[in-house]
C-alpha cells in the first residue's frame, strides 16, 4: 500500500520528513535551492505590482516543473504525487501565486488530460504543457455557478466536427496566460446533472476572449482573468472523454486540485513561520528577545503544531493517491485543515510581527493576503465540510 | 579522442542531531563547494566531448550525493564505501581517492571543490594531487582548453595566474566560476529509478585496512567544541588622525596588520 520508495528513517526528526525516501529529498533540496535563487528574490516585487514572471516560468519550464507527473514520453518527469507536494509546498513557500499556478496547472488542466484524453489528444497537448511552453486552466466558475458546479450555463452546440461554444468564465487561475483551458460546458441542455461535458478550448481561436485582469487581494502575480467565448468553434475531436462526462472529470481533477492547495497551504503557513522564528529571535521588548515571552512561545508552539498535523494529512492524501486509493475524503480533510491552519499561522504571524506585520515593508503581510484564498478555491471550506460529512455518514 | 573527467564529491553534514553525527539523506547534502566542480565537469564534457565519473567516499547511506550528481548529467556514479574507511583522516581519505583514480585510469582531468562546508580543510584535493604525481591548479577561476589541453586562469593575491595545463591534470574549482545548475526533475528522476550507483570497497582498490580509517590516520581529534563568535565594538574619539593612528596601533596589536 505505501509506495516501494517511501522507507521509514529510524532516527527520529526534526524536520519531520523521516518517511520521505531519497529520491523525495533530492527533488526537495533541489526545488528549494531554485527558489531560494530564482523566486524568493522577485516575490516581493511581482506580489506588488502584479506581474506574471515570465523568465522564471520559463526557468521551471526547463526544469520541469510544469509536468511533474507527466509520464516521460510525453515529456514530464514522471514523478509521484508526494514529489508534487514537496514542489508546491517549497514554490509556494518562496511565492504562493507561482505554487497556484504550478498547482493548477498540473492537477486540475494537466491531470484530467492524463486521465481522460485519448492518446491522439494527449500527444497533442501533453509535451507542450509538460514542458511549460503551453499553460493550462481549468474553467468551471461562472458568475451564476460555482460551488454548484451543476449550475452552469456556459454551452457547447454540436454543428458538424465543431462544438459552437458560448461561456463566461470567471475568476480562472492562470486565465490571463492559458493557452489550453478545459471548459465545462453544456452539451444537452436538457440533461441537468448529466448533460455536462468538458472541452478544450486553445487561445487564440476566434471567439476567445480573455477578460479582465481580477485586482485581488492576495495571489496577485498570478494572472487570475475571466475568460469567454463567443460563438467559438472548437473542434469536436477536442472533446474530453465524452459527452456527460463533465461532472465526474471535474470532481475527480478537483480531488486532485485539493491535495495541490493543501500543500500550498502549508507551504505559505511555513513562509510565515520562518519568517516569525527569525524575527521573535532578533526583536527585544523589555530587555529580552521575542522569543522568551511566554505568550510569543505559546504563539511559536501552535503554529509549529498546526503546520506539522496539516503537512502529514497532506502527505497522507498524496501517499493515498500514489497507492491508487480513494482519496476524495483524505484530499478534502487536508483541503480543509491546511487552508484553515494557514490562515490561522499568517494571522499569528502578523500578529507577532506588530507593526511590523502589518506593513509592506514585511513579507508577512503578503503571506495573510495570499493564505486567506486557500479556504475559498478549489472548492471551500464550507464544501469540503459536506464532502466530508457525507462520507463520513454515507449520506 | 574521448576525455575522462572525474569529480570527486562529499556529502556534507548539515546537522548532528543531540551531538551525534548520522549520516543520512537528511542530515547530509551534497558538499555545496562540489556543484561548481560538477558544473565545470559536464561543462567540460560538452567542450571536449568526453565522459563524466563521479566518485564519492562515505557510508553506504551517503550514496544520495551522487545520485544528485547523476541528475544533474554525471555518465557514472561511484560510491567508496566500507566499514574500514571509517574515521579518516584527509590523509587516509587522499589514499582512497588516489586508488579509486588509479582504478578509474585513463582519465584526462581530476576535478575537486575548493574545501568541504563541515570539515573545511582545503586539504584533499591537493593532496590526492600530490599522491597522483599530477600537476593542479587550486582556485581555478577560468577554466577553458588551450594549446596544451587546458588554460586556467585563477586569482592570487589580487592578480590573476594563467597555467597551460597537459592531460592529465587536476583542479580545484572556484565557487564563483560557474552560474549553479540546477537538476531538472526528469533527471532526479532517472538518477533513482534507472541509473546505477556503483560501489567500491577496500578490497576492490587493492589497499589494507592499515592504509585508509582511523588506523591510516595520523590525525587525533581529541574534541569537538563549539566556537563563539563575539563581538565587540568599541569607539575611537579625538581628533580623525589621533583615530586612525589608535585604530592602527589596535590593529597591529590584534595582528590584522603587518608592522
Amino acid at each position: 500500500m505505501i509506495p516501494k520508495d517511501l522507507i521509514l528513517a529510524t532516527e527520529s526528526v526534526k524536520g519531520m520528513d523521516g518517511f520521505l525516501s531519497d529520491k523525495h529529498r533530492s527533488v526537495r533540496r533541489s526545488v528549494r535551492s531554485f527558489c531560494a535563487r530564482e523566486i524568493a528574490p522577485i516575490a516581493k516585487e511581482i506580489d506588488q505590482e502584479a506581474l506574471f514572471p515570465w523568465a522564471v516560468v520559463e526557468k521551471m519550464g526547463r526544469l520541469g516543473y510544469f509536468g511533474i507527473q507527466v509520464p516521460p514520453q510525453y515529456s514530464g518527469a514522471g514523478l509521484d504525487t508526494v514529489s508534487y507536494i514537496i514542489i508546491i509546498e517549497e514554490v509556494s513557500r518562496a511565492c504562493a501565486s507561482l505554487g497556484l499556478c504550478l498547482s493548477v496547472h498540473n492537477s486540475v488542466a494537466v491531470y484530467p488530460i492524463l486521465a481522460f484524453a485519448d492518446e491522439e489528444q494527449k500527444k497533442r497537448w501533453l509535451p507542450p504543457l509538460a514542458r511549460g511552453e503551453k499553460i493550462g486552466a481549468f474553467c468551471l466558475t461562472e458568475p451564476n455557478a460555482g460551488s454548484d458546479a451543476a449550475g452552469i450555463e456556459a454551452t457547447a452546440i454540436r454543428n458538424g466536427d465543431a462544438y459552437i461554444v458560448n461561456a463566461n468564465k470567471v475568476f480562472v487561475t492562470n486565465g490571463g496566460i492559458a493557452d489550453i483551458c478545459l471548459m465545462f460546458v453544456r452539451t444537452d441542455p436538457s440533461a441537468g446533472r448529466k448533460g455536462i461535458s468538458v472541452v478544450v478550448a486553445e487561445r487564440g481561436a476566434p471567439g476567445f476572449v480573455v477578460g479582465e485582469l481580477e485586482d485581488l487581494c492576495g495571489v496577485r502575480s498570478n494572472p487570475v482573468n475571466s475568460i469567454r467565448l463567443y460563438d467559438c468553434n472548437v473542434p469536436a475531436h477536442n472533446l474530453l472523454g465524452k459527452e456527460g462526462m463533465g461532472l465526474p472529470i471535474g470532481l475527480a481533477a478537483l480531488d486532485a486540485g485539493r491535495i495541490g492547495i493543501a500543500a500550498q497551504a502549508v507551504g505559505i503557513a511555513q513562509a510565515a513561520m520562518d519568517e516569525s522564528v527569525q524575527y521573535v529571535k532578533q526583536r527585544h521588548q523589555f530587555g529580552v528577545s521575542l522569543g522568551k515571552h511566554q505568550m510569543i512561545q505559546s504563539m511559536i508552539a501552535d503554529m509549529s503544531t498546526q503546520i506539522d498535523a496539516a503537512r502529514l494529512m497532506v502527505y497522507r492524501a498524496a501517499v493515498l493517491r500514489d497507492a491508487g486509493k480513494p482519496i476524495s475524503e483524505a484530499a478534502a480533510k487536508a483541503k480543509l485543515f491546511a487552508s484553515e491552519v494557514s490562515t490561522q499561522v499568517t494571522d499569528l504571524a502578523v500578529q507577532i510581527h506588530g507593526g511590523y506585520g502589518y506593513s509592506r515593508a514585511y513579507p508577512v503581510e503578503r503571506y495573510y493576503r495570499d493564505a486567506r484564498v486557500t479556504r475559498i478555491y478549489e472548492g471551500t471550506s464550507e464544501i469540503h465540510r459536506i464532502v466530508i460529512a457525507r462520507s463520513v455518514l454515507g449520506v | 579522442m574521448k576525455r575522462h573527467i572525474i569529480a570527486c564529491i562529499k556529502s556534507v553534514m548539515l546537522e548532528a542531531p543531540s551531538g551525534r553525527a548520522v549520516r543520512t539523506s537528511e542530515t547530509c547534502d551534497l558538499n555545496p563547494f562540489d556543484r561548481p566542480s560538477l558544473a565545470v565537469a559536464l561543462h567540460l564534457r560538452q567542450v571536449l566531448k568526453g565522459t563524466v565519473t563521479a566518485v564519492s567516499m562515505g557510508p553506504d547511506a551517503c550514496g544520495f550525493v551522487l545520485r544528485d550528481a547523476l541528475a544533474m548529467g554525471a555518465d557514472r556514479g561511484i560510491l567508496l564505501s566500507d566499514p574500514a574507511f571509517a574515521g579518516s583522516d584527509t590523509l587516509a581519505t587522499t589514499a582512497v581517492l588516489a586508488a579509486a583514480v588509479k582504478k578509474l585510469a585513463p582519465f584526462d582531468v581530476l576535478l575537486f571543490g575548493t574545501r568541504t562546508s563541515d570539515s573545511d580543510t582545503g586539504q584533499v584535493g591537493p593532496q590526492t594531487a600530490v599522491l597522483l604525481n599530477l600537476p593542479m591548479v587550486t582556485d581555478a577561476r577560468f577554466i577553458e582548453t588551450g594549446p596544451l589541453g587546458l588554460r586556467v586562469s585563477r586569482s592570487a593575491d589580487g592578480f590573476f595566474e594563467t597555467f597551460d595545463l597537459s592531460f592529465p591534470a587536476a583542479l580545484t574549482i572556484h565557487p564563483a566560476s560557474v552560474e549553479p545548475a540546477d537538476p531538472g526533475l526528469s533527471g532526479i528522476a532517472a538518477a533513482y529509478d534507472t541509473a546505477r550507483v556503483e560501489k567500491w570497497t577496500l578490497k576492490d582498490l587493492g589497499l589494507t585496512a592499515r592504509q585508509v580509517g582511523s588506523m591510516g590516520s595520523p590525525t587525533r581529534v581529541v574534541s569537538l567544541t563549539r566556537v563563539k563568535r563575539e563581538r565587540k565594538c568599541e569607539m575611537i574619539s579625538g581628533a580623525a588622525e589621533e583615530q586612525a593612528e589608535v585604530l592602527l596601533q589596535k590593529l597591529i596589536k590584534t595582528g590584522a596588520v603587518g608592522q
